[in-house]
């Protein structure tokens, strides 16, 4: 009785799952197959109808490339920054745990705050970005950080390094704590230099937790939403605008359930793929 | 994770016409059993008495997740001076409590907690007396607001007046709204209305038809943009309530340094713009600011340009954008920033305030902007005390000024429960006391055309003449119940055109087979 016993303690949890995880997105997936404007007393079954339309949306596809060029490129960033900075906050100097603290200030501020604050920041007449390349002479105009079609990405990649570069930080950080100082000591005694050190020791063992820093970005990064409707709502000319973003306009600002929830079921599929992918990889990291 | 269709379907399971944001009359059938929570929530606050609901509608009803990103609307009665917070947030329109809060942290943990919570009933019927709800956004200072409200309250004894203050975006409004009525609730009668939303709503028939109300006389006395705007298939479905239109701001002794009068046409302006900046020689100083991210706000510039050109957007069920006047409008816009360098490239990335900040700092010649900015630069203190000049918007050659009419109309909520009395109070805040009192204490223009030459008003609020002529000639943006649809649509297009992404051509070509593809859904 045993076995049955189990499956009562675990009722409860998947319950919970059940109701709050799982029926909201097999519902989504349901309503995806509908047109459905409750707003304008449309709401009838079109099955694929919405997908079929969805390949041959340009705006979809262009917002899917935006959160793709994204997503890549600010998690690249992030991770380099991140490690660069677990590295440094791992030596002892003085005054580490103050550092410790400041550095994790702007994962600590909400991504609304860090967007209001990077958009003065960025601002093409008043920055303080601006001010400062021109002062030190990098520049000799102020450049349109926001308003500009290749710059405004580059912008919100920044202001995300800025913000989630400490939580790469820590959990690099942790990981780097876990290694044990003894091997440090032998490879010092065998000569080895820095490098070598950082490569066959350091690196190897702080795999596991780069990748997972690693998917954790990557899922996040995918799903951004905040920092660009507050930065640039989607502009210039829809450049910036990510998957979420789109589902959003469609969802709640145009009202259109039915659309809106296939690009939010696309968008959840596209997360899907990608986490199986890294699990795949991650595995065989392991065993391999 | 589209909530409003898991409500639709979740609705039958629970009864009642909604069970997100109840009725008033479906609620209060739902039975109070007093146990402990319900005493004890109770004795915390006097005033509002306690329902029990079903542990799996309240479980449902807190969803976490739409709930975490959501503002929420503040519910305030002034005479118990309790508060109760309601989440807005996207398909939601949850009422949280202390209780509900607590209870959801817990949720998350186990299940066991949901059991039975409290939820806050809406209405106490103190004897004989009425509740209204007003619903409205977050006025500057509501003093004046709160002091017409009791002055209704004096007139019809037996009345108490709620206000239900909404969070500040234009956007949360609308989702409150659009959810709350989607399930017909009646928990507010009186309800703030952007000018968009109007046929929207009426044709979801979520408000009370007006027109036998108003009589033969109609809406007489009221500026006719505003009218047009609430009028949806030859009837009335709201009161104008006060107004806004774009203006044109200048530096008034940088133009009469050079003795240019206000500008008549863009052309002008951009003339006298150039002229300025080229004997200024300052590289801080700019053209015409106005603006352009990719928001609601280019829209309503980008149809300042086109319709004073002639121009329009719809044109039945077809689009009129492809029209060379329309085209010839936005390509002026391009040249402005992109080939005459009047415009600087900063508008491309501009809203309201980042405009008027640097207008403000005495760094733009010209600004399109809404009237707020005007009270703002006018306070103690301000750089630009005495040197701003406003006048009407310019228009091209041959053709009138054409401001894009903001601003907001009262409306009654159809599923009222005292259709009556949210008629007679939607009637005497938008009456012509009413509007005064708007004008002179919050500076709202007025919506009602006498008022502009009221002696009273202009000697306390020398600013409310000037905008006489913009406030007049101001023009809605399309009126169709598929408004916010099309707005998306031609958004990003507008944005790429003044970027010079597309060509103007192009640009308007795609948005009108978007807008021709929306307009096609419409089922009759």
């Amino acid at each position: 009785m045993r076995g049955d016993r189990a499956f009562l303690m675990i009722l409860p949890a998947s319950l919970m799952i059940g109701v709050i995880a799982i029926f909201p997105i097999v519902h989504a997936f349901r309503i995806s197959l509908d047109r459905r404007m409750p707003v304008f007393g449309i709401s009838y079954f079109v099955g694929v109808d919405n997908y079929r339309f969805l390949l041959q949306d340009s705006r979809f596809w262009q917002s899917f490339l935006n959160t793709a060029y994204f997503s890549l490129l600010s998690v690249s960033l992030e991770l380099i920054t991140g490690l660069i900075l677990a590295i440094l906050l791992h030596r002892s100097f003085r005054g580490r745990g103050l550092f410790r603290a400041l550095v994790l200030i702007p994962w600590a501020v909400p991504t609304v705050v860090s967007a209001r604050m990077w958009e003065w920041i960025l601002n093409s007449e008043f920055g303080v970005l601006n001010y400062l390349l021109q002062q030190i002479g990098l520049l000799s105009a102020p450049l349109n950080w926001l308003g500009d079609r290749t710059l405004a990405m580059f912008a919100l990649i920044l202001a995300d390094v800025w913000k989630t570069s400490p939580f790469a930080a820590i959990i690099l950080l942790a990981g780097l704590q876990m290694i044990p100082e003894e091997l440090y000591e032998a490879a010092r005694v065998d000569g080895a230099g820095e490098w070598q050190i950082f490569r066959r020791i350091t690196a190897p063992l702080l795999l596991p937790f780069m990748v997972i820093a690693l998917l954790f970005r990557t899922l996040d990064a995918f799903r951004i939403f905040d920092l660009a409707y507050v930065l640039t709502g989607g502009g210039p000319a829809s450049t910036t605008e990510s998957l979420s973003l789109y589902a959003y306009t469609l969802l709640f600002q145009t009202l259109q359930f039915g659309y809106g929830s296939t690009v939010a079921v696309a968008t959840f599929l596209a997360v899907l793929l990608l986490s199986a992918v890294y699990i795949v990889v991650f595995r065989r990291q392991r065993h391999g | 994770m589209p909530r409003s269709g898991v409500r639709s379907s979740l609705r039958p399971l629970f009864g009642g016409a909604c069970w997100c944001l109840p009725s008033r009359r479906s609620s209060l059938n739902w039975g109070s059993p007093k146990r402990w929570w319900w005493r004890r929530s109770r004795s915390r606050s006097a005033a509002s008495s306690w329902r029990w609901r079903s542990p799996l509608a309240w479980a449902v009803g807190t969803w976490p997740e739409s709930c975490s990103n959501a503002a929420f609307t503040v519910r305030r009665k002034r005479r118990s001076g309790t508060r109760s917070l309601i989440c807005s947030g996207p398909g939601c329109g949850v009422r949280m409590t202390v209780c509900r809060l607590l209870g959801l942290s817990l949720l998350v943990t186990s299940l066991v907690v949901a059991v039975g919570c409290a939820r806050e009933e809406t209405v106490t019927h103190e004897k004989g007396t009425v509740e209204l709800v007003f619903a409205h956004f977050k006025v500057p200072s509501p003093e004046a607001l709160t002091g017409l409200i009791e002055a209704f309250e004096q007139q019809n004894p037996g009345v108490e007046v709620i206000e239900e203050v909404l969070p500040t975006s234009t956007d949360q409004q609308h989702q409150f709204y659009v959810t709350a009525l989607e399930g017909r609730s009646a928990t507010f009668d009186v309800f703030a209305l952007d000018v968009i939303w109007i046929q929207e709503f009426a044709r979801a028939g979520w408000l009370m038809d007006l027109t036998r109300r108003l009589g033969t006389d109609g809406l007489t006395g009221f500026l006719p943009g505003p009218v047009e705007a609430s009028t949806y298939k030859d009837r009335i479905y709201a009161l104008p309530w006060f107004v806004n239109a774009g203006i044109l701001y200048f530096r008034k002794d940088l133009l009469s340094k050079y003795g240019f009068a206000p500008p008549r046409t863009f052309k002008e302006l951009s003339r006298q713009a150039k002229i300025i900046l080229d004997s200024e020689q300052d590289p801080d100083l700019k053209g015409f600011v106005w603006q352009g991210k990719q928001y609601e706000g280019l829209i309503c510039v980008a149809l300042e340009f086109i319709h004073g050109n002639g121009g329009r957007v719809l044109d039945g069920r077809d689009s009129a954008l492809r029209d060379a006047r329309a085209v010839e409008a936005v390509r002026f816009m391009r040249d402005l920033v992109a080939v005459d360098k009047v415009s600087p490239a900063f508008v491309t990335s501009a809203d309201e305030e980042a405009t008027r900040h640097l207008f403000g700092a005495g760094r733009a010649i010209f600004m399109r902007n809404w009237p707020y900015a005007l009270t703002l630069y006018d306070r103690e203190g301000s750089t630009m005390r005495g040197r701003v000049g406003i006048a009407t918007l310019p228009s091209f050659e041959g053709y009138h000024s054409a401001p894009t009419l903001g601003g907001w109309l009262l409306g009654v909520n159809r599923f009222s429960a005292h259709p009556d009395l949210a008629w007679k109070l939607a009637e005497f805040l938008t009456s012509q006391e009413a509007q005064k009192v708007l004008a002179m204490r919050l500076g709202f223009p007025p919506a009602r055309d006498a008022l502009y030459h009221d002696a009273e008003l202009n000697r306390t609020n020398p600013f409310i003449l000037p905008l006489y002529e913009a406030m007049r000639r101001a023009r809605p943006r399309p009126v169709t119940p598929f408004y916010l649809m099309i707005s998306q649509l031609l958004q990003p297009e507008f944005s790429a055109a003044i970027m010079g992404v597309k060509s103007p051509e192009q640009a308007l070509d795609d948005a009108s087979r978007l807008i021709e593809h929306v307009l096609k859904l419409e089922v009759e």
